[in-house]
């Protein structure tokens, strides 16, 4: 089945193209939240949310890209669209805290707790820390950074996924890597 | 204090967990729960009452009831209209200054 009568049949709404779409999609879309939400629980809620997204808006699906590209741009925006609504609780209950309402604050500044199932434990103290580093890098080189480094893309696919040039792309990797030896240089200078 | 090089060495170490993470499988019930999910919505979307009323329907029925509006008011305006009625109670004997009254 080619490409085109798949997306008519999603567009249709058939059940047997929404499993096929989960067969081939689900290990993907996962990585890829799970890249972004290092917490399992999450990483699934996220998931499916992306489903659910594609399910709502295949209607509107042009075909101006592929279709694993849409996906993974629904993927990205979901879980960035996660994390946004995370902090804004964390920031909520922090000033409730200040303002001595009794809403029982977490301290960390991480969004979710992390416990990303493929971290080997060895090396649980340093992936945290990278990925707390990650989490203050500005969005774009965020992006750009996790989709490359941790879901393995290649910098043309990301340019696909972000509509930005490969020249964009690996500007935006370049500084995002000189950002995190500088966030990670501070955290290690403080630390002794 | 740390020397440069030693910060240096933990930073690219740093760097290099991420190269060891494993890759992890979806739980195996994810398919189903999202399958149902996607179908329950479905369900709701279709059942929601005035789903078929959609925007071009609503202004194609708004757009007749105006036309009938229109209409109606320029039928009860047109002059002609009053004297067919008055004809019709001469015809019939309902005109009011025509009925005999019990007290005259």
């Amino acid at each position: 089945m080619d490409e085109t009568t798949f997306i008519n049949d999603l567009q249709q709404g058939k059940r047997e193209a929404y499993s096929r779409l989960l067969d081939e999609y689900q290990q993907r879309v996962f990585h890829t939240c799970l890249s972004f939400v290092p917490n399992r629980e999450d990483a699934e809620d996220v998931a499916q949310e992306v489903f659910v997204e594609v399910f709502r808006s295949i209607q509107k699906f042009k075909g101006n890209s592929k279709l694993s590209t849409w996906i993974y741009r629904i993927s990205t925006n979901k879980s960035l669209e996660f994390i946004r609504k995370k902090n804004t609780k964390k920031r909520f209950a922090f000033m409730h805290s200040i303002f001595g309402n009794e809403i029982p604050l977490d301290k960390t500044s991480y969004f979710t707790e992390m416990n990303h199932p493929g971290i080997l434990l060895e090396n649980k103290e340093k992936s945290e820390t990278i990925f707390r580093a990650i989490h203050q890098l500005p969005e774009a080189q965020r992006v750009v950074f996790t989709l490359h480094k941790i879901d393995g893309l290649s910098y043309k696919e990301i340019g696909e996924i972000t509509e930005k040039s490969v020249s964009s792309v690996e500007s935006l990797m370049f500084r995002a890597k000189k950002n995190l030896q500088k966030i990670l240089a501070n955290f290690y200078k403080n630390e002794s | 204090m740390e020397t440069s090089k030693n910060i240096k060495k933990k930073i690219e170490t740093t760097f290099d967990v991420l190269d060891t993470i494993n890759d992890v499988n979806v739980s195996p019930f994810f398919k189903d729960k999202t399958l149902q999910r996607l179908y329950a919505e479905k369900e709701e979307v279709t059942t929601a009452g005035f789903g078929w009323f959609t925007p071009k329907l609503q202004l194609a029925t708004l757009i007749c009831i105006l036309i009938i509006n229109v209409f109606g008011i320029y039928q009860m305006t047109k002059t002609e209209y009053d004297s067919n009625i008055t004809e019709f109670a001469k015809l019939y004997e309902l005109s009011g200054n025509q009925q005999p009254s019990l007290f005259n």
